[in-house]
């Protein structure tokens, strides 16, 4: 008995020795930190948990919040994801670990929130990312802190939906583009409501309407009439076409009470923002006035034309007739006519490279010459000739220039070698007209013709249109002497 | 939660191990990963681990009188040993495991 009851006594010391060990372990895991929970018996007398940190009120604290949060262990574990990140991040409701946030993010974002993470050790970072749920992109703002977690270092982790602030600031952003595009435009552009009302006008509108037509309706700011539509549309009709759906392009249109364009070319479209509900409408009106100012131009160009062609039909006309009534042969009609065509031709031909302007008198005289002799040659000496004549005039010249350069081809200073021409200006002060003399020199001897032909006609008569207009021909034997005289009124210029 | 870690059939002179958590505290779940590692380090095949969560299932705590969380309970070979903390401290982990022996 007595070394049964040794070995009973033996045995209960080692189990004491064993109870005292492993009391003596836990209470030093407890103070070291190892454990962070424990059991204890409520007051039914039955064995809960005890957790070290006290997180029954944290987690309730936590599940209430709207901001969604996480907490990681110092392994990046996923300790904790409350009710609103799961609800954000279409997390299953339970049983979730860091894979389960990981596989929400692409590769891209999952490392910027692991880099984020790491950097956060130590102290709050913050970053912007953008997820897509779906076909939903989720503009989230993720910022992570620090934890102590009892006796553990651990991580905090919101995130922050800020899609709405997102989308609102590209909204804004865009409104901005727009309001500049439409500031920028060189056409004048209004924007209207639903109603017809004015809301937005660009600074060309100001040349278009004096003062600010913002707030009123389109049809009062800017009064207008159409001139080609039919009275069944007016100004107020193109709102009400554009704001149910129906865009009108390019009517002519007049506003009488413009302060300075008053010709537009109107356009007027449905505006349609966000949706394709028609929100107003945006009208532009071009400038019209440059356009309508050059048809005007056009229509005065064409009837000057008009008259242009017939006196020059006229004139065809009445040399045909006359070198026809002088002409003996019809190699020599021929001849004369196509020479005086050619010479109307050349002066025509100066006159619409300048666009039917002023003239000089040197480009006539060297057009008309050019077929008999060049003013490079010392036989033709041109002097003083830089003043300039109207189209009128010109015609006029050119004509006399080639019967006197065709008369002196034929039997004066030009049918032979040595004979010279001398042409020049001039010009005093009493006479009404500019003087052009005309002088052949060292040609054969010169005889008056016996008989006057149209030639000789046309010398004399064609600047005969105004009184102080004309030449006087002479045929001294030494040469040829044509004094021509330009009426002042169509001399341009004196050089 | 009960777990065989080891998923596969327990040989004879298999190692009868059991882990008291509580939920998901820091500690509890460091404490899975560092057995984890352990067990896949000194011979899978080698242990046969039941995890046994102690806030869902309190009054299994009675069995090994477990008082503090995490707790590593060798039920076998006898005599039953306990570690307690996370295991973070592998050589400690296999002193008292008596891994080799």
């Amino acid at each position: 008995m007595a070394i049964a009851a040794s070995e009973d006594d033996d045995l209960s010391i080692r189990e004491l020795r064993r109870r005292l060990e492993e009391a003596e372990e836990t209470l030093r895991a407890i103070r070291d930190g190892e454990v962070d929970a424990l059991m204890v018996r409520n007051p039914r007398r039955e064995d809960e948990v005890f957790t070290l940190e006290g997180g029954t009120s944290y987690y309730a604290f936590m599940e209430a919040m709207d901001l969604g949060a996480a907490a990681f262990d110092e392994g990046n574990r996923l300790l904790y994801a409350n009710k609103a990140l799961r609800k954000l991040l279409r997390l299953p409701m339970e049983q979730i670990d860091a894979n389960h946030l990981g596989q929400v993010l692409d590769d891209e974002t999952r490392a910027e929130v692991r880099s984020l993470m790491d950097e956060a050790r130590e102290v709050k970072k913050t970053t912007e990312i953008s997820i897509f749920l779906g076909n939903e992109e989720l503009h989230l703002l993720v910022s992570a802190a620090p934890l102590q977690l009892g006796a553990n270092r651990g991580l905090a982790v919101t995130f922050t939906d800020i899609t709405g602030k997102v989308r609102a600031a590209a909204a804004e952003a865009s409104e901005r583009a727009a309001h500049s595009i439409i500031a920028s435009a060189n056409e004048a552009v209004v924007v209207c409501d639903v109603s017809g009302l004015v809301t937005h006008a660009n600074a060309a509108v100001t040349s278009i309407c004096a003062g600010s037509p913002v707030g009123q309706l389109f049809s009062d700011a800017i009064p207008l009439m159409l001139p080609d539509a039919t009275g069944l549309l007016q100004a107020g009709d193109i709102v009400a076409l554009a704001v149910s759906g129906t865009s009108v392009q390019g009517i002519e249109a007049v506003v009488p009470n413009a302060p300075r364009v008053k010709d537009v070319l109107l356009s007027a479209a449905p505006l349609r923002v966000g949706s394709d509900k028609v929100s107003g409408c945006v009208i532009t009106m071009v400038d019209l006035s440059q356009r309508k100012a050059a048809e005007k131009q056009q229509l005065l160009l064409m009837g000057e034309l008009d008259h242009r062609v017939k006196n020059t039909l006229a004139l065809v006309l009445s040399i045909c007739k006359r070198t026809a009534s002088t002409e003996e042969t019809v190699d020599g009609f021929q001849s004369a006519f196509s020479g005086r065509i050619q010479a109307l031709a050349a002066t025509h031909n100066l006159l619409a490279d300048r666009s039917w302007s002023s003239i000089s008198i040197a480009e006539v005289v060297s057009a008309e010459l050019e077929p008999f002799v060049s003013s490079a040659q010392a036989r033709l000496t041109v002097e003083g000739l830089d003043a300039w004549v109207m189209p009128r005039a010109a015609i006029a010249l050119g004509l006399v220039v080639h019967e006197l350069a065709t008369n002196a081809v034929k039997y004066g200073a030009l049918s032979n070698e040595s004979g010279r021409v001398l042409v020049n200006v001039t010009k005093s002060a009493d006479e009404a007209w500019l003087g052009i003399e005309w002088l052949e020199s060292g040609g054969p001897a010169v005889r008056a013709p016996s008989k006057r032909g149209f030639g000789q006609t046309v010398i004399t008569r064609s600047l005969q249109y105004m009184p102080s207009g004309g030449a006087d021909i002479e045929y001294p034997p030494a040469g040829v002497r044509c004094r021509i005289r330009v009426p002042d009124q169509d001399v341009v210029r004196v050089g | 939660m009960i777990e065989d870690m080891t998923g596969a059939a327990s040989p004879p002179e298999a190692l009868k191990l059991v882990l008291y958590v509580a939920g998901q505290t820091p500690k509890s779940l460091a404490a899975i990963a560092n057995l984890e590692r352990i067990c896949a380090e000194t011979g899978p095949g080698k242990y046969v681990v039941e995890v046994v969560d102690l806030k869902k299932s309190p009054q299994l705590a009675r069995e090994h009188n477990i008082v503090a969380i995490p707790t590593l309970v060798r039920q076998l070979p006898t005599p039953i040993r306990k570690i307690i903390g996370d295991l973070s401290d592998r050589e400690k982990v296999l002193v008292h495991l008596k891994i080799g022996e």
